[in-house]
């Protein structure tokens, strides 16, 4: 009977133990946000979802349906759809209508820069490395231009993404 | 195929072609020799359904006076074109398949387009939104070709969007769009001029650095990016050459370069006359082992018997003038199959549509007089038995199927190709 009862005990402390709360140490650090990132996005934009963000994403307005329905044209018409949605973003790009930051702007706080492009077309904050590579190129690189960051990150891989 | 998967087999494919012999499935230590006839074909689709009774049965005297024999037709509503731009009729550099046969399935544009190009008789409706179920002419081209080509090579070029974008590739899963043709619709995409005609150029340097950020960004989201949605795929270098020759079509239009379009008056000229000029314009820049294109004014006829009569006549002299540039492109002269072939024809029985003349309109509903078509097949004369006619009403010869063989056959990569899709045969009564 006692053996029955030194066994119910423990089965009892054992359980709590799961429950049990665990101190939290914190640590001098800062706190970090953790968004998704690019590889758990998984849904392809359709070609008309690709062309109105982008529309959207550079002119900070709804694409006017006119426009829309020549870009879909236009994408149509050819076959080699990276092709045909670079020559696409290259217009939109050209346009002095696209809200493209200034030098400047980039080279005082690329990391900023960095951040709200992330943030812009990717929906998601830049990982740390993403961060030191481009500031790297940034800082050491007096040929790159916000256009060339924002070119690339247009016709990059995860941008086709949601 | 994933893209990027592709292009590491691809390079390592290469590599390995150099430092070893390659086993082909079959067994096989090399390809088999290819034995070409010509080194180019372009394949002309004389669509939109045209009837023999008003082509080469010259029911309405003749309204392909580039192509055959015959005295011109004298029916009402005919605009006035140039003479031939071509100095002797077609038929006399070609073999005439008089009563060719689109023997089954719906006549239906679409799946007379599919038929023509996969080889393969469709006998059910097609899904318009979806790439065909069989490989394309392109695909076989592109993967058994020996020595291997780029789709800068191959041309699908289109008269109009619709579900036509769609033939430049299949659905089949060993073939698809690794081995699809380009794409072109020229007057859809130059109808789009302001949203194509200004784009920033970047100079060498920032071109690379693009492709070092880009670089970053693609490795760093590596998740085998499939290709969905990207469509045929160019080589960068091909790509760089597409885009600098699309270039080269805006800054023609923003100098009036397509106004008279193949010698044709602006106001005279139709969608297929600048579908023919823009397919030129990809003849003289790439001079492509394989193009196809497509014309299709023709099916006015449904409510509109007169002109398509007039866009009869319109097609032939755009083949005529097709055939010219051929002959006066280096590389492509004398060395060039040019076939042509209507995708389907129409009912014998007219419907109820009058025109502006009183004649009644023609739809193509699958009566055998609408699987009654022709074909032309125009080469050298060494290849070529030229001037001659096969095939009578009573006893036709050749069908649509029979294109897709014969076209590999003459380009030589026939015997390379495994699957046994196609069911028709070599035109060899066309060859010497």
């Amino acid at each position: 009977m006692r053996s029955y009862l030194f066994t119910l005990i423990a089965f009892f402390f054992l359980l709590s133990g799961c429950q049990q709360e665990q101190d939290i140490y914190l640590y001098e650090v800062n706190p970090v946000d953790v968004t998704q990132d690019g590889a758990n996005k998984q849904n392809l934009k359709s070609d008309l979802e690709f062309l109105s963000l982008a529309f959207s994403d550079l002119f900070g307005q709804t694409v006017p349906n006119s426009v829309l329905n020549m870009m879909v044209t236009a994408y149509n018409s050819l076959g080699d759809k990276t092709l045909v949605a670079d020559i696409l973003i290259r217009n939109m790009l050209n346009s002095p209508q696209a809200q493209v930051p200034g030098a400047s702007e980039m080279r005082n706080n690329p990391q900023a820069f960095i951040t709200a492009t992330f943030n812009k077309f990717y929906i998601r904050d830049p990982q740390e490395y993403e961060i030191w590579f481009l500031t790297d190129l940034i800082e050491n690189d007096q040929q790159i231009t916000p256009e060339i960051i924002w070119y690339a990150v247009l016709t990059s891989d995860e941008y086709r993404y949601f | 195929m994933k893209r990027r998967k592709f292009l590491k087999k691809s390079t390592l494919a290469t590599a390995a072609a150099f430092s070893a012999p390659f086993i082909l499935p079959s067994g096989r230590l090399f390809a088999k020799t290819m034995n070409r006839k010509v080194n180019h074909v372009v394949f002309c689709l004389f669509a939109g359904g045209v009837r023999n009774l008003e082509s080469v049965h010259l029911n309405e005297g003749n309204l392909m006076p580039a192509t055959l024999a015959g005295a011109d037709s004298t029916i009402p509503g005919l605009d006035p074109l140039p003479p031939s731009p071509h100095p002797v009729r077609l038929t006399t550099e070609g073999a005439l398949f008089k009563e060719f046969r689109y023997r089954e399935g719906p006549t239906g544009h679409f799946n007379g387009h599919t038929v023509a190009l996969t080889g393969v008789y469709t006998n059910t409706g097609l899904n318009l939104a979806a790439n065909p179920q069989y490989p394309t002419l392109f695909e076989y081209y592109l993967k058994h070709n020996s020595p291997s080509v780029t789709a800068r090579n191959a041309w699908w070029v289109s008269n109009a969007l619709g579900p036509y974008p769609a033939l430049n590739y299949s659905s089949h899963p060993s073939y698809g769009p690794i081995y699809g043709a380009n794409h072109l619709a020229p007057t859809a995409l130059l109808g789009a001029y302001d949203v194509i005609r200004q784009p920033k150029q970047f100079q060498f340097h920032e071109e690379e650095l693009i492709k070092k950020v880009r670089g970053f960004l693609n490795k760093n989201f590596d998740k085998e990016s499939s290709n969905d949605g990207k469509g045929n795929f160019n080589t960068e270098a091909d790509a760089e050459s597409i885009r600098n020759f699309l270039q080269s079509m805006i800054t023609l239009v923003d100098q009036g370069g397509y106004l008279n379009p193949l010698g044709m008056p602006t106001q005279t000229a139709n969608n297929d006359v600048f579908t023919i000029f823009f397919a030129e314009e990809v003849i003289k820049a790439f001079q492509p082992e394989l193009l196809v294109v497509n014309m299709t004014d023709v099916d006015a006829c449904h409510s509109n018997y007169s002109q398509y009569c007039n866009n009869l006549r319109k097609a032939d002299y755009a083949l005529a003038h097709l055939w010219k540039t051929i002959q006066e492109t280096p590389g492509m002269a004398d060395d060039t199959l040019l076939v042509v072939v209507p995708e389907h024809g129409r009912n014998l029985e007219t419907n109820t549509v009058q025109d502006v003349y009183g004649r009644f309109g023609v739809d193509h509903t699958g009566d055998p007089t609408s699987r009654e078509i022709f074909s032309l097949i125009l080469g050298p004369d060494s290849v070529i038995t030229r001037d001659t006619v096969y095939g009578t009403p009573a006893n036709p010869v050749g069908e649509s199927i029979d294109i897709v063989p014969t076209i590999a056959d003459a380009l030589g990569f026939l015997p390379n190709i495994t699957s046994n899709f196609l069911s028709g045969r070599v035109l060899n009564e066309a060859f010497r």
